[in-house]
């Protein structure tokens, strides 16, 4: 400031030139042309709508497979399928053995912790002629005894009651139930479902804080035994109180004849996560290309709005604003378009995405809109709204006034 | 006493291989409170000329002092605001802010000066009445005339109390009647509150409300005229 002059000293105190167009500017010029008003926000809300929705599946996979694991459990499977439960078959007889073998095992009331379970990928109808074509979806069907409900104690009942053995009766998981089309969850209660031909009672809705048990649906073992005829079990759960990894691990390699592996529960679902890591990673990069795609098509839609009005600017930097403030103005201009779409994109994203069924490989996990999800998509809007403006505003204004004044666009 | 002096005053513009020069080594002096019509065939540089005096263009070469500042000095921040608060510019085609009401239209200008919302409010309102649209302050540029806009337009331009107005051919899109109200406006403006008005006109007629006729031809002044008030 040492060259300057008192009089421009005085101009540059007074600021005038840092001073604004009124906001009024910017939202009246944002309803100018309706159609292209209502094109940016519908397009700002699709993108972040989508943002939102690749938040949230890979939120809910991760939070699925995290939730899954009891620190506490160890699995027993068959040696060689330790990457997948559902192909893993080891004898009935494993979870007696164990019981007699090792001490320090969860004990609650008598009921001990060891629960041996089958795990099946089975069609589920909700009518017996979809279930005779074969159509119906692919879920998971676990078959369980009663010590499951002790070693997966994040699993409880909801409403309703446990299924009994020999009755044909089931409980679903809250997403299993909504994948099937009720809504609410508990409206399943005392409807049919139909699993290779066999008309199945549902009698209780179960949560599990958003694991995967939500997304599968628990079915007496022995029935299922009869349902899939086979003898054998999938797994042997065990919750361990006292006993260590290693010495259940010592068991399973000493019984050569079970043929068993032993897995820490939480170490199969970290796999299972790390499995599925390039899946999420696509679904976020897809979600960054359309990101990318929408920033162009709205630099072509904000070039050829600002180009329209290029002799607008010349006048007001005739007038005396600086090519900062009609920047700003045009900047608040697209960013309160990409904001109203960004903001559309949440309330659907809270009140219709949110908990969404999706039926995957895994199983069935709910998408999950938290606020970080949230905040991501805000920030994508936000940065749709100054991506798509800096560039058009910067090339329309640096063109020179007399040029741009006798515009006639 | 002069408000302007321009000493070989030089606009070169290159289109390719091409030197175009709109204004060519001109040297002019305007009297502070005059009242100047620019005239002259197209391309003579009369709207260069208007340009540099409103500092929304610079002199290739040469000097230009308006009230004893050298414009070519100031760099392009300080010039915008030397614009906002020396020189009204009225357009031949309006310019307003077609989503901005009559009274917000002539308020823009004031934003850009640190007064208050009363004090904004009481010039807004003098400078509409003085052009006579004080009844149309909540209309739109659409809902205007081609007359009332320009009415509107130099509104907006006097507002901010500038040393300078500035008019390219104010009445180039107005009917007959409508020119005649505007020039008489301006000349009012030129007449009773003394500010020099500087306008670039084709139309003989216009020119006659003005106290002095430069003629330019291929950017050089070739004839200064005296009107007889």
């Amino acid at each position: 400031m040492a060259g300057l002059t008192s009089r421009n000293l005085a101009m540059f105190q007074g600021g005038v030139n840092m001073r604004l167009l009124p906001l009024s500017y910017a939202t009246r010029n944002l309803g100018r042309t309706p159609s292209r008003m209502v094109l940016t926000i519908g397009g700002s809300m699709l993108v972040v709508l989508l943002v939102l929705a690749a938040g949230g599946f890979v939120t809910g996979m991760r939070k699925a497979l995290v939730a899954s694991g009891n620190e506490n459990n160890t699995i027993l499977l068959g040696v060689g399928s330790e990457e997948s439960l559902e192909r893993s078959e080891i004898s009935m007889q494993a979870a007696g053995i164990l019981a007699a073998s090792l001490d320090g095992i969860l004990n609650r009331a008598g009921v001990e912790g060891i629960s041996p379970e089958i795990h099946l990928a089975m069609p589920v109808s909700l009518d017996e002629s979809t279930d005779a074509l074969g159509e119906g979806e692919l879920m998971l069907v676990r078959g369980i005894t009663h010590n499951a409900w002790i070693v997966h104690d994040e699993a409880t009942l909801l409403t309703g009651r446990v299924g009994e053995a020999g009755r044909d009766e089931a409980v679903l998981g809250k997403l299993a139930a909504r994948s099937l089309g009720f809504e609410p969850a508990e409206n399943a209660i005392d409807r049919s479902i139909w699993i290779d031909g066999r008309e199945i009672r549902v009698v209780g809705i179960l949560t599990a804080d958003s694991g995967v048990i939500e997304g599968e649906i628990w079915y007496p073992l022995t029935d299922l035994q009869v349902l899939s005829q086979r003898d054998a079990v999938s797994c042997v759960i065990v919750t361990r109180d006292g006993a260590t990894p290693p010495q259940i691990a010592a068991f399973a390699s000493r019984r050569l004849d079970l043929e068993l592996a032993a897995i820490e529960e939480v170490d199969y679902f970290a796999s299972l996560s790390a499995f599925y890591a390039p899946i999420r990673t696509m679904v976020l990069l897809t979600a960054l290309l359309v990101g990318i795609g929408a920033i162009i098509g709205g630099l072509n839609s904000n070039y050829a709005t600002f180009v329209s009005r290029i002799r607008e600017m010349g006048t007001l930097q005739t007038l005396g604003y600086s090519r900062f403030a009609i920047t700003i103005s045009l900047l608040q201009e697209s960013i309160l378009a990409s904001a109203v779409g960004a903001l559309l994109a949440c309330f659907i994203a809270i009140f219709i995405l949110d908990g969404t069924a999706i039926r995957f490989s895994m199983g069935v996990f709910g998408l999950h809109i938290d606020t970080g999800v949230l905040a991501g998509g805000l920030l994508a809007g936000f940065l749709l709204g100054i991506a798509g403006a800096l560039l058009p505003a910067w090339r329309c204004l640096t063109r020179p006034i007399p040029e741009a004044l006798k515009t006639t666009i | 006493m002069s408000l302007i002096e321009c000493r070989k005053l030089s606009r070169i513009y290159n289109r390719g291989a091409e030197e175009i020069r709109p204004l060519d080594q001109l040297d002019l002096r305007i009297d502070a409170g005059g009242f100047v019509a620019l005239m002259g065939p197209s391309g003579s540089g009369k709207t260069t000329l208007l340009n540099l005096l409103a500092g929304i263009d610079r002199p290739t070469s040469g000097e230009l002092e308006i009230g004893g500042l050298s414009l070519g000095d100031l760099s392009r921040k300080e010039l915008a605001d030397w614009r906002s608060e020396q020189v009204g510019y009225v357009f031949q085609l309006y310019n307003l802010v077609p989503v901005l009401t009559a009274y917000e239209n002539v308020e823009l200008p004031l934003l850009l000066h640190p007064i208050s919302s009363g004090e904004r409010h009481r010039r807004v309102s003098a400078a509409l009445d003085v052009v006579g649209i004080a009844d149309r302050h909540s209309h739109y540029p659409r809902q205007l005339s081609g007359g009332q806009e320009q009415r509107v337009a130099i509104a907006r331009a006097i507002v901010t109390e500038p040393t300078l107005l500035l008019a390219d051919e104010p009445t180039g899109d107005l009917d007959r009647e409508s020119a005649t109200a505007v020039m008489e406006l301006l000349s009012r403006l030129n007449k009773e509150q003394g500010r020099t008005v500087v306008m670039v006109t084709h139309d003989a007629k216009t020119a006659q409300y003005a106290d002095v006729l430069l003629h330019l031809e291929k950017g050089r002044l070739i004839e200064q005229e005296e009107m007889a008030s």
